[in-house]
Parts: C-alpha cells; sequence; structure tokens
C-alpha cells in the first residue's frame, strides 16, 4: 500500500536514508493522518472509559474519599475503608444481597432453561411461516424499552387490568389483586417480564448453533432409528452443549444482576423489601442521595463478586469439561 | 439461509406415532407462545383506541368496544410533548450520525492492513467492551466535565462504541485493498478514501448498524432521568415513564379547563396511547433487523 514514497527513498544510497528508524519515520509520515485518527480516539476512550473505570476498580480514588461535588475530586477528604464498613453495617444489607442473588439467580438458571427451550422448539416446528412469524414476534421485546414493558405490565397486570379479569372469570381467584404491588409474588413476576423480554432474542445464538449441526448426524440417527424426540437428546442438545456451556459460564456471573430498570419502574414501597438490589441500591443512595462515595463503595463490592464468580466457573467448567471461555 | 437446512432434516425422519404427537404438542406450545409475545402489544393497542371510562369496565379482549382517536389526542397536547418528541427526534439523529461518523472513521483506521497502530488499538476498542463502568465515577466524571443537564451527554459519550467500529473494521477487511490503493496512488487522502470510496461500499453495514443504535438512543431513559434529571431535555420515553410513576393526569383531566372530549378518558388509556407512540416507531423500522442484523449475526455465528 501507498509505496511511491518507498519506491523513491529506495533508489537512494545504502546507509543515508535505509536505517530502521528511517523506515519506521517513512512508515509514521505515510500513515499520519490514520495516526491522528488513533490518537484522538484513544484520548476519547481513556477520558470516557478509563477514568470511570479506574474510578471504579482503584477504589482508593473513588470509594475511599468522601467525595463532594462542590470541592471537585481533589478536594475531597480521604476516609479509607469508612463506607465498605458502613454498607454491611447497614441493616437493609441482606435484604439487598438476598434480592439481588436470588432475581439473579431466577434469571440465569429459568431463563437462560426458556431460551434453550425456545430455540428447540423453533428448531422442530415444521410450518417454516410459523416457525418465521412466532420468530419475529419473539424479538420484538428485546427493541423495546423497559419503560414499555412496565407499562405493558401495570396494564395486563392491575386491578382492573385483563389478567385479574380472566382469573376471576375463571373462579380462580375471589377479589382483584394487583399483581404489580405484591410482594410475595414480586420475584416470580420480575423473572416472568425479564424472561419475557429477553428469551426470543437469547434463541438466535442457539439457533445458528443447531444450524451448523453436521446434517449426516441427523441420517445416521435415522438410519439407527431415532425418532422425533430421539434426535433432539442425541443430537441436537449435544450439538449445542459447547454453546451453552460457554454462554453458562459468561452468564454467570449475571448472579449479581438481580435487575435494576425494571425494579425502578415497576418496584413500589409495598414492594421494597423484595426488590431492592444492589444496582438500586446504590442508585437511590449513591445518586439520589449524593452519598457517591459510598455508592461507589457498594457498586465496586459488586463488580468483585461478579470477577470471581466468572472465574469460579470458568475453573469448574475447565474441570469437568473442555469448554472454557478463558 | 439456515431455515432451508433445518427443514431438510425432517426429510431423514419417518413417520410414528410419537413423532405426531411431537409435532402437534409443538405447534400448541408454538401458538402459545405466539400469544404470549404478540397479546400484551395488542392489548394496549385496543386499550389506546377505546373510550377510557368504558374500558374501566373491562371485557375488551379482541376489538375496542367504544372506537375514539381522543387518547391520542390528549397525548399529542399534553404538555411538553412536542418538545419531547423533538428531542427524541435529534437524539436519535445526532446520536447515530456522529457515533456512525467517528466508528466509521476508526473501523477504517483499523482496517488498514499496513498500520503499526492498529492492533493496539483494536485491543483497546475490545477493552472498552468488557469494562464495566460504575454508575457513580461515570455520574461524577460528567459532572467534571460540565456534561449534565446538556443535550450533548446524549451523543458524546458514546462517541465511540466498540462493538460498532470492530463490525465496520471486519467489513471493510473484507473489501478489495486495491480500491484504496488505486485512490492512494492518486494523492487522495485517507478521509476522501473513507468517505468517496469505503462509505458508498459498506452502505449495508452502516445501515444495519444505524438502525440499532437509532433504537438504542431512542429506548434509553436511564441517563436522561440520571444525567439530564433538570427535565429540560427530557425524551418521549421520559414522558412515558412519567404517566406510568405519577396519577396527575387524573387530576388534569377533572379540571374543568380541559377539552370536553377528555373527560372520557383515564389514566390507563392514556398511558396506552402513550405506550404505542413509543412503540409503532420500534414496529415500522423491525423489518430491517430482520433482513439486515439477524440474518447477519447468524451468518457470523455459522462462520464463527
Amino acid at each position: 500500500m501507498a509505496k511511491q514514497k518507498g519506491a523513491a527513498a529506495s533508489v537512494q544510497p545504502v546507509g543515508v536514508k535505509s536505517g530502521r528508524f528511517q523506515k519506521l519515520k517513512r512508515e509514521f509520515k505515510r500513515d499520519r493522518q490514520l495516526w491522528i485518527v488513533s490518537i484522538l480516539a484513544l484520548a476519547f476512550m481513556i477520558v470516557f472509559y478509563l477514568l470511570p473505570m479506574l474510578g471504579n476498580y482503584m477504589a482508593f480514588i473513588m470509594a475511599f474519599i468522601d467525595y463532594k461535588v462542590r470541592k471537585g475530586f481533589f478536594g475531597s477528604e480521604f476516609v479509607g475503608l469508612k463506607y465498605f464498613k458502613q454498607f454491611f453495617s447497614l441493616p437493609d444489607v441482606w435484604l439487598v444481597i438476598r434480592n439481588t442473588l436470588v432475581m439473579g439467580g431466577l434469571n440465569i438458571t429459568i431463563g437462560f432453561v426458556a431460551s434453550i427451550i425456545l430455540a428447540l422448539m423453533l428448531n422442530e416446528l415444521r410450518f417454516k411461516t410459523m416457525k418465521r412469524v412466532l420468530q419475529t414476534v419473539s424479538y420484538l421485546p428485546h427493541f423495546v424499552s423497559w419503560v414499555v414493558v412496565a407499562s405493558l405490565a401495570m396494564s395486563l397486570f392491575s386491578t382492573d387490568g385483563i389478567v385479574n379479569e380472566v382469573l376471576i372469570n375463571m373462579g380462580l381467584l375471589e377479589e382483584p389483586v394487583n399483581i404489580v404491588t405484591k410482594g410475595d409474588t414480586y420475584w416470580i413476576f420480575i423473572t416472568a417480564l425479564n424472561i419475557w423480554k429477553t428469551m426470543g432474542w437469547s434463541s438466535i445464538i442457539y439457533m445458528s448453533a443447531m444450524a451448523g449441526i453436521d446434517q449426516e448426524l441427523y441420517q445416521a440417527g435415522a438410519v439407527d432409528g431415532l425418532g422425533r424426540w430421539g434426535m433432539v437428546w442425541h443430537i441436537t442438545i449435544p450439538g449445542i452443549s459447547s454453546t451453552i456451556i460457554m454462554l453458562f459460564i459468561l452468564g454467570v456471573g449475571g448472579i449479581i444482576n438481580g435487575g435494576f430498570e425494571q425494579h425502578l419502574l415497576l418496584g413500589s414501597a409495598t414492594t421494597r423489601e423484595f426488590y431492592e438490589t444492589i444496582d438500586t441500591y446504590v442508585y437511590r443512595y449513591g445518586l439520589e442521595m449524593g452519598q457517591y462515595s459510598f455508592g461507589t463503595a457498594v457498586g465496586l463490592f459488586k463488580v468483585l463478586i461478579a470477577v470471581v464468580l466468572l472465574v469460579i466457573t470458568n475453573w469448574i467448567s475447565r474441570l469437568f469439561s473442555d469448554t472454557a471461555v478463558f | 439461509m439456515f431455515q432451508w437446512r433445518l427443514t431438510s432434516v425432517l426429510f431423514y425422519i419417518k413417520k410414528t406415532k410419537a413423532g405426531t404427537v411431537f409435532d402437534i404438542f409443538n405447534v400448541i406450545l408454538s401458538v402459545v407462545f405466539f400469544f404470549l409475545f404478540f397479546y400484551p402489544f395488542w392489548n394496549q393497542l385496543i386499550l389506546s383506541l377505546n373510550e377510557g371510562t368504558d374500558a374501566v369496565r373491562g371485557g375488551i379482549y379482541w376489538w375496542p368496544r367504544e372506537f375514539i382517536w381522543s387518547n391520542y389526542e390528549y397525548v399529542v397536547t399534553v404538555a411538553g410533548f412536542g418538545r419531547s418528541v423533538i428531542v427524541s427526534l435529534l437524539r436519535v439523529v445526532i446520536g447515530t450520525v456522529t457515533n456512525l461518523a467517528a466508528c466509521g472513521i476508526l473501523g477504517y483506521v483499523l482496517a488498514q492492513k499496513s498500520f503499526k497502530g492498529k492492533k493496539f488499538m483494536r485491543l483497546i476498542t475490545v477493552l472498552t467492551m468488557c469494562i464495566p463502568m460504575g454508575l457513580i465515577p461515570t455520574y461524577i466524571l460528567y459532572n467534571e466535565l460540565n456534561l449534565l443537564d446538556t443535550f450533548t451527554v446524549y451523543w458524546l459519550p458514546g462517541l465511540i462504541s466498540g462493538w460498532n467500529v470492530l463490525m465496520i473494521t471486519s467489513y471493510i477487511e473484507n473489501q478489495p485493498d486495491a480500491l484504496m490503493e488505486s485512490a492512494r496512488l492518486d494523492g487522495a487522502g485517507e478521509l476522501t478514501i473513507f468517505a468517496r470510496i469505503i462509505f458508498p461500499i459498506s452502505v449495508p453495514v452502516f445501515a444495519a448498524l444505524a438502525v440499532i443504535t437509532g433504537v438504542n438512543h431512542w429506548n434509553s431513559w436511564f441517563d436522561v432521568m440520571v444525567y439530564n434529571a433538570s427535565g429540560d431535555y427530557d425524551t418521549l420515553q421520559m414522558t412515558l415513564r412519567r404517566l406510568l410513576m405519577k396519577s396527575e393526569i387524573a387530576k388534569d383531566l377533572m379540571s374543568s379547563n380541559v377539552n370536553e372530549a377528555f373527560k372520557m378518558l383515564t389514566t390507563t388509556t392514556i398511558r396506552a396511547a402513550t405506550t404505542m407512540v413509543v412503540t409503532i416507531p420500534i414496529a415500522i423500522i423491525y423489518p430491517f433487523f430482520q433482513w439486515y442484523f439477524v440474518g447477519g449475526i447468524s451468518l457470523g455465528a455459522v462462520k464463527g
């Protein structure tokens, strides 16, 4: 590429301008516009990605000082481990951790299995039009915001919503219940919404893994007398097992993501005991109440757990199977 | 593409009783799933087209009973609606265009095979995708940069997104080098080559990324709430959220100075109309996902 200058230079006497340094210099001159773009992009990424990351990981900076907006970053006072201690001495800390783990756990188990089941089902559908329509509709929830999902849920599940109406008509309920603000079913309610929103989209990756299975295996299976269930159980599922394991490892860290936007939108005073997760907690205390440093300390605690979980699952998976992310 | 291959599997299988049971079970399950995915949106649509006081009586399952447009009329006339539509549209347009311009140029640079800084810049780009950024450190950074309560906060921090850069890079890498080389021999600068030669042949990838980036901008509400707490730059999603959170429309409807037609509306039907206003643009550009994105990532995963 762009050898015209290089060709001109190589005509010159050896030893004067053909050293390694000269070559680098020539390349740099040739690529100077590319370098300018790279440096600008690098500066941008340092500011908008590296700085918040430093703030997050190297907690010596953020979580260990008493940050005040008016004083700015360097005017704030150093307080050490104070905020970590404060977090663990609060009465609702175990509640927050419990909610986070329960809802995160439901997502990575039930939610995880649901998208595999949907993919298997789509894969086995004989009617092509039906398959395409179902695929199309199942992706739609992924492309609408949580605000829209929350609005749909409020319409369907509130006291005068259609779910209550149908349940009462069927005689399953005596009087209308506002499912959105009901505490003891909140985990199930939110998990159902999570699954509804994500399962279609996450099934895509299994669909493409299934498309990659060698067709001769199915022929061989047919020769050996496998039926429909047998094909699914002995060929399709083993065929996508490495994808499943890989996604599970990547997903395990998600147990610490008990949800955030959905709780801010759908949570209420009556369900607070069940919805408050680490993320909403960081938001509430850190931003709404302005306790920046405390919020950062709690957020950092969460990131650390996520990293540890990822490493442990990866290690276990490498022990028991060949699949590992790193 | 892979759909044909999947259906071809079925030729190997002889018909058995268990197989038929399997098929029937599968079809029933699909219909149930279809209903679960589709009905919530349909329910909102018919509620938004129904009279509010009539909707309270219940029994509206498949079709509006008292058909009216007033819910939409109310939503359009409500204070701040016009502004939030403009902010939303500006956000989508400016956010998408600036993002794709920046990612396009960086993606082009990273696709140059002889460029020495390529490896390092790619590593950094991938790293930006892996870093979980804390909410509060980010907030503090924006505060220090005076980005809070500005429109800039919508497009500037997301100017370079690693995923878009990598998609563009891999697309450009698959184009013939001769195109760029001959332009360089003619003395064209890098920006000219990008704008005049590479961009026109990379329109498919840019179109696909534009749709995805645009939808993300359209859907985001949390950054609006946090970084533009003043409400001066509320987007449509925030207007909908306000309707979800507050019951003040009920009071507004009761007051005497509103249009007579609006007295028959309720919070539920107005919320439904707002939800549809937010969702319909997504539904309109939805076919593009099918063409570009879903096919694209499936192919990528198969090639793997």
